[in-house]
């Protein structure tokens, strides 16, 4: 049989023309009953298919805000935010402080202000304000900003509290610049180098920073521990400077070196530059 | 009924009751000839009918008019419901004797008596049927609706929505293996 044949068997059978007409009626009963809850069904999808985009940005536009609200970089913004409307803290930043660190506990935020670098620098190059087996010292014994604790309460936007930080440095610097100098009188590389009629020109001890820690739903300013602190003291003595290095973690003279005449009577610093 | 009026009637039939059931009734006989031509059952026939009008009315609203005409999408329903109901077997049927009152069931059974007596003087069209059943689905929609609902290949394409390149194909595969099924029986 070819393919035409079967084609033109197909074609020519003689095929049913049934119609159970009580099936065609009884199924158009059940499709008009079913008619009125079928369309109500479908606009209800209707709708709910027209909300979903909405809804998904709205979905989307609520974690975007809320995450923002609640993230802890926008609470310390706007911790930092709150507290540079202070007038006292938009004093000491305008004098050079910074603000070092920001935490956030318990719905609030410290602020933890560091005092200006600069003014770091003056008070390690002042005299010493310490007498101590012979060796005179001059006096500067001038309270400074070290610092400040700040609680700012975030939900009620306002600075709750400042505790200033400078207090407690200026006696570590103290008790660090007496340490020096017990180190070095019991070096003998100090004896061995520096004449015994030199005196102390200026000792150079790490500042003590603080920084913030927290402890649960607490925060406060604790002093920074260094793995090893290390000072310099400066001698002079007929026009001539030394410079010792010490090991303050280990109680050690690391060094002592001879920095050079200084011609015309002009300062170790003016040397330097 | 041009494609534009069927336009209008499909979107009258998503708001009322009335224009739906005009469609209905100018497709019925058509979906039904159809589905008895691919099962040569009618109690299969009358379920499969149900079933697509059924699946019909319930997408009816997410129905989107493509210039093609309301009976293809009916046809294409058709062809699923007939592969779920092989597959099924247990196909959820609808009892229409409980909801067609006027007509008693005597009279139901006695029209079904009077329906299968009238099938079973096409003897030809049931043999070729046997045949045709014997192939795959592809196949078996594609000779049904060429040879027994006698569709232009472009109405079969749009139909079955594949290529009117692969259905030509499809059709010379399925008169080969149909002839296979011929020559087996001789």
């Amino acid at each position: 049989m070819e393919n035409e044949d079967l084609i033109k068997k197909l074609e020519e059978i003689s095929l049913p023309k049934i119609e159970i007409k009580s099936h065609k009626k009884g199924l158009s009963l059940v499709l008009m009953k079913k008619y009125s809850p079928e369309r109500k069904r479908a606009e209800l999808f209707n709708i709910f298919k027209k909300l979903i985009p909405a809804g998904a940005i709205a979905v989307i536009l609520f974690f975007f805000i809320f995450n923002n609200l609640n993230s802890p970089k926008y609470n310390l913004a706007k911790a930092k935010e709150i507290a540079l409307q202070n007038n006292e803290i938009k004093d000491w930043l305008q004098q050079g402080s910074t603000i070092k660190d920001i935490k956030i506990a318990d719905g609030k935020a410290y602020v933890l202000i560091e005092p200006p670098e600069e003014k770091k620098e003056q008070e390690e190059l002042a005299p010493v304000s310490l007498k101590s087996e012979g060796v005179s010292q001059e006096n500067i014994a001038e309270e400074k900003f070290g610092g400040a604790f700040v609680e700012v309460n975030i939900k009620e936007k306002e600075v709750k509290n400042i505790k200033k930080l400078a207090p407690i440095v200026t006696s570590l610097m103290e008790i660090k610049k007496e340490k020096v100098l017990e180190i070095v009188n019991k070096s003998w590389e100090v004896q061995e180098k520096v004449p015994k009629e030199a005196e102390v020109l200026n000792i150079n001890v790490p500042t003590p920073k603080f920084r913030l820690s927290k402890d649960g739903g607490s925060v406060s300013a604790i002093p920074e521990t260094e793995t090893e602190e290390k000072a310099s003291i400066i001698y002079k003595s007929d026009g001539h400077r030394w410079e010792g290095k010490i090991n303050l973690t280990k109680e050690e003279v690391e060094e002592v070196n001879f920095l050079g005449e200084i011609k015309n009577g002009a300062t170790f610093e003016e040397s330097n530059r | 009924m041009n494609l534009n009026e069927e336009r209008d009637l499909v979107r009258k039939a998503k708001k009322d009751p009335e224009a739906f059931s005009e469609l209905y009734e100018k497709y019925y006989s058509q979906i039904f000839g159809y589905i008895l031509k691919r099962v040569a059952n009618l109690e299969i026939s009358q379920d499969v009918t149900s079933e697509t009008f059924l699946k019909a009315l319930k997408n009816l609203w997410q129905f989107r008019w493509r210039n093609i005409p309301f009976s293809s999408w009916l046809y294409r329903i058709a062809n699923n419901e007939i592969v779920n109901y092989f597959r099924k077997q247990k196909g959820k049927k609808v009892s229409l004797e409980k909801i067609a009152e006027p007509i008693s069931a005597d009279n139901i059974e006695l029209e079904f008596i009077e329906a299968q007596e009238e099938l079973k003087k096409h003897q030809d069209f049931l043999k070729a049927q046997e045949k045709i059943s014997k192939l795959d689905i592809k196949y078996q929609e594609v000779i049904v609706l060429r040879f027994f609902e006698k569709k232009q290949i472009k109405e079969i394409s749009e139909i079955l929505g594949k290529k009117e390149g692969a259905i030509k194909s499809l059709l010379h595969r399925g008169i080969e293996k149909l002839k296979d099924e011929f020559f087996e029986t001789n």
